[in-house]
């Protein structure tokens, strides 16, 4: 009971799901120990360095700690591609540990220069621990995870710094308290028990274990890039994604510099006698704030908004605070630019400038985070405070002066801010794009793009005929020709009998029946002038004279040898001009009683492309054995009958296989009234052909990107697949609670299936077809991080009252979940614009 | 092109040479020596194309037009070694079905004798 009220209370306010409950406390805790063993050696490190060197020598170890940062990158980043994360981590922890404990030893040897080595170590403490918790982070989490948990582990940091902070305070009994570093030694101890509790949740081998793999094979084989700062920062600059994250922090961490220096001036100003204790309050509440915002709004704001939003909400509030403070630097202003600095910093932002790094490609990702998190940190704070060091050179006198210029170059960094964070969020959608299954094309574009079908066709039906009718051969050997595809290997094909396994001539071409008795010859060939012969033949007067009597007595004629002369006629037929009398013919042939004599009117019909034979051409869809040759010539008409076959379409007393295939060949015909007519129909609100004219969008889609299509009839009909999923996954979740109705659920969640596959094709024609079939690939292949990606696109995508209805159906709920979702969008569903 | 006229069991046959291409046309055509036969009562034709290189539409007119002309006035116009080529122009006209083609001048002959 305990545990679901744990559980209800998480899912309700932190979106945490229960299964992700445990991970998510353990990084808690992690972060929590870590931070918290900081911010007991931070006091030790001030009241250390300022009671023995005093605050002028500040500037030098800030200084120091700036340039030995790059070596501290250097040693990590070789170590790291080495040995595992596990083993990464907890020997960081072991060193921090062991160096704890031998700093205090060494506390009491009165050399000078230990407060600058021990100021030194602290600051190289929180950056590889911190970043190495981000290391481990980003291993573990998919984008879907992190946007739900960091919320709520982030807290735990900010939960961390603020009792170390009190700890340090209350247990300190000395003015330079060394003891203390055993209790940072303990918490560390905590937090490595932690890492290893982490570690165990995690089986199989993580992505940086791979590449480990693959770059020791490298460096065997003198391939691989040396490890170091050099490649860290290569990684970076070569990276577009990479470099606009590195922006990011470091004038994050300038203008925090400027906001700092602000704050002091201000508050040194206004405030007389009780600084360190209004600081402390002021740290506290601070620290409560940023707490509260962490938990409560990080996961909330992802879900709402994706990441662009979580990410400008710190530029943009500072940015008007500035214009506030600029004036009127008063406390009160000083307080609210200090205070949004920091909690958003600690919450919100974090949250959002971790998750950019998670799509990136493990081979990049680690590199980079030890390069921004660790350099690029420490080296922008040294860059603030040179940024400070020219302004106050001016000479500025007065502090209100010096409050509006340090503002006003404030805002122009944050402007610059505002443009890498656009930038970055546009390119964080790109990476997600990256993570998602090669695109696959439809399986029907791959069929047409890899065969042509009417060739095939036309060299079995020559084999076919080679044994029926040496006529009826020689005019597929002809339509061979005039479509250039009589080639020598055809011709080997074609000339290889059962008794002659060795033919390699044209021999046999003609042996079809006892009169034909022409020799082989190689004087046949794709010749054009052949060609244009019998065209010319068939055009003269005479010939139609002659041939006319022939027509009609193959017409009238009964039995199998009649069929097949009314074959050869059909056949013929299309070779004659489409303005000649004798095609009058294949009107009756079209509607003959063989299936194989329509066929042969079906494609002659087609090469000569007169309108007259639309409508009997479109009744033969009905025609089961030619419904594709007869699909195949109307759609050789092109965009000429578009409206002859919209009439079809929308006539709803047609019969509906009929319906389905005119659709289809509208696709194949592919232009924009084609088009439109397929939505005008789609937009009744019969739905019995739903499928088929939605999947002729798509294939239209598929094939050109610059036909537009009608978003109002798109999103309505989107909104019906959506409401039908709903209503069809609430039944089935009854039906199989029930545990009886197999085959009701069974029909239910074939209908599931359906909707799904609308509901993607219809995406794919409001957002870039690409990504939307990706996505839904991902989908298909049903594994945890693939889902998770494809969502997260999905999430970055589409828009809000979209996304809102279609993500219930893709995130990974339990059925329950999906059952209330789906019932509490079923009553408040939004409206699509 | 050079059409030379013989006459067996009174059959009259035509050995054509040459090329019979429109742009070749002479005051003596195919079909106007065929017609010059019927008008001194001869009935059947055989045309031989064993040495003819070339035959265009034109060509294939003046065979029509000669075998309508033969038929008209209850006569028989066939054909004997055609090339492979024109054998197959005939299938795709369909020709091969109103036309008697053979392989060999003697069954041709023959064939007359069987009508």
């Amino acid at each position: 009971m305990a545990e679901n009220g744990i559980q209800s209370v998480f899912s309700r306010f932190i979106k945490i799901k229960p299964n992700e409950l445990k991970i998510s406390f353990l990084l808690f805790f992690y972060l929590f120990l870590v931070i918290a063993a900081y911010n007991v050696v931070k006091p030790i490190r001030n009241a250390s360095f300022l009671e023995e060197l005093g605050y002028q020598r500040l500037p030098l170890v800030y200084l120091l700690t700036a340039g030995l940062i790059g070596f501290v990158v250097t040693i990590h980043a070789k170590i790291q591609v080495k040995i595992s994360r596990y083993s990464l981590i907890m020997c960081s922890i072991l060193f921090f540990f062991i160096t704890c404990v031998v700093f205090r030893f060494f506390s009491g040897s009165g050399w000078k220069g230990f407060p600058v080595i021990f100021w030194v170590w602290a600051n190289i403490f929180i950056i590889v621990l911190n970043t190495q918790f981000w290391i481990a982070v980003n291993g573990i989490l998919n984008p879907r995870e992190f946007k739900r948990q960091s919320g709520f582990f982030i807290s735990g940091g900010i939960l961390g710094g603020f009792i170390g902070g009190v700890l340090a305070g209350y247990l300190a009994r000395e003015n330079v308290d060394y003891n203390l570093l055993f209790l940072s030694a303990v918490l560390l101890s905590g937090a490595a028990l932690f890492v290893h509790l982490i570690f165990r949740t995690q089986k199989g081998e993580r992505p940086v274990e791979r590449i480990r793999k693959k770059m020791r094979s490298e460096d065997k084989a003198g391939t691989a890039s040396r490890p170091g700062f050099r490649d860290c920062y290569n990684t970076v600059k070569k990276h577009s994604y990479l470099r606009f994250i590195a922006t990011i922090v470091a004038l994050t961490l300038v203008v925090s510099t400027l906001i700092d220096f602000q704050w002091n001036i201000v508050v040194k100003e206004s405030r007389e006698g009780d600084l360190t204790s209004f600081f402390g309050y002021f740290n506290a509440g601070l620290m409560v704030f940023a707490f509260l915002l962490s938990i409560l709004m990080t996961s909330n704001l992802f879900e709402r908004y994706g990441i662009r939003l979580p990410l400008l909400i710190y530029p943009v509030v500072l940015l008007l605070c500035f214009l506030g403070i600029g004036v009127a630097a008063t406390l009160v202003m000083a307080i609210i630019i200090k205070g949004s600095d920091k909690s958003l910093s600690y919450s919100i932002n974090r949250s959002a400038r971790e998750l950019l790094f998670i799509p990136v490609s493990p081979e990049q990702k680690y590199k980079a985070i030890v390069f921004i998190d660790m350099f690029v940190d420490r080296f922008s704070k040294g860059l603030g405070a040179v940024v400070l060091m020219i302004i106050l050179s001016f000479g500025i006198q007065d502090y209100r002066e010096i409050i509006r210029v340090v503002s006003l170059v404030s805002v122009v960094l944050i402007l610059a801010w505002i443009v890498s964070t656009l930038s970055a969020s546009r390119e964080y959608i790109n990476s997600i794009k990256q993570k998602l299954s090669p695109f696959r094309k439809r399986a029907d574009r791959v069929f047409e793009d890899e065969l042509d079908v009417s060739y095939a066709k036309l060299i079995f039906d020559t084999l076919e005929s080679k044994g029926r009718s040496s006529d009826l051969y020689a005019m597929h050997l002809f339509d061979l020709m005039k479509h250039g595809k009589l080639t020598p290997e055809l011709r080997k094909l074609l000339a290889a009998g059962p008794e002659e396994p060795e033919a390699v001539s044209f021999g046999t071409f003609f042996e079809a029946d006892h009169s034909a008795l022409i020799r082989p010859s190689s004087e046949i060939s794709n010749d054009h002038s052949l060609i244009k012969e019998i065209q010319d033949i068939m055009s003269l007067d005479i010939y139609e004279t002659v041939i006319k009597d022939y027509l009609e007595k193959a017409l009238s004629g009964k039995g199998p040898k009649a069929e097949m002369e009314r074959m050869i006629v059909a056949k013929g037929i299309g070779f004659l001009a489409p303005d000649s009398p004798l095609v009058a013919v294949l009107d009756e042939l079209l509607l003959d009683d063989s299936a194989e004599v329509r066929k042969y009117a079906i494609e002659s019909a087609s090469k000569l492309g007169k309108r007259g034979h639309v409508p009997a051409l479109i009744q033969s869809l009905n025609d089961f054995p030619n419904q594709r040759d007869a699909s195949a010539a109307l759609e050789s008409y092109g965009t000429r009958i578009t409206g002859i076959l919209a009439d079809y379409l929308f006539d709803s007393e047609e019969n509906i296989g009929l319906r389905r295939a005119v659709a289809s060949i509208l696709a194949n015909i592919g232009n924009q009234e084609a088009a439109d007519f397929i939505l005008w129909e789609l937009d009744t609100d019969k739905r019995e052909m739903d499928k088929e004219l939605i999947d002729a969008l798509d294939r239209m889609r598929a094939e050109k990107q610059t036909i537009k299509y009608s978003d109002r009839i798109l999103k309505k009909k989107l909104r019906e697949e959506i409401m039908g999923y709903y209503r069809d996954y609430i039944s089935f979740a009854e039906a199989e609670s029930k545990g009886t109705e197999t085959e009701l659920c069974r029909t239910l969640s074939l209908g599931m299936s359906k909707s799904m596959m609308n509901i993607f094709k219809l995406l794919g024609l409001i957002y870039p077809r690409e990504d939307i079939v990706k996505a839904y690939q991902d989908i298909q292949t049903g594994t945890k991080d693939s889902i998770a990606y494809a969502v997260e696109l999905l999430d970055n995508t589409l828009e809000k009252e979209i996304r809102n209805a279609v993500l219930p159906i893709l995130e990974e709920l339990s059925q329950e979940d999906r059952v209330k979702a789906c019932k509490a969008l079923q009553k408040d569903f939004p409206e699509f614009e | 092109m050079e059409i030379h006229a013989r006459e067996k069991d009174n059959i009259i046959i035509f050995d054509i040479e040459g090329e019979i291409r429109r742009s070749d046309v002479s005051d003596v055509t195919l079909h106007q020596l065929v017609k010059d036969q019927l008008d001194v009562g001869k009935r059947n034709f055989l045309l031989n194309f064993k040495n003819v290189e070339f035959i265009d539409s034109f060509g294939v007119g003046e065979i029509l037009a000669s075998y309508i002309s033969t038929h008209n006035l209850g006569g028989k116009l066939k054909i004997a070694k055609i090339s492979k080529k024109l054998y197959l122009v005939f299938q795709v006209t369909m020709l091969t079905k109103v036309l008697e083609i053979f392989d060999e001048e003697e069954v041709a002959l023959n064939s007359f004798l069987g009508d």
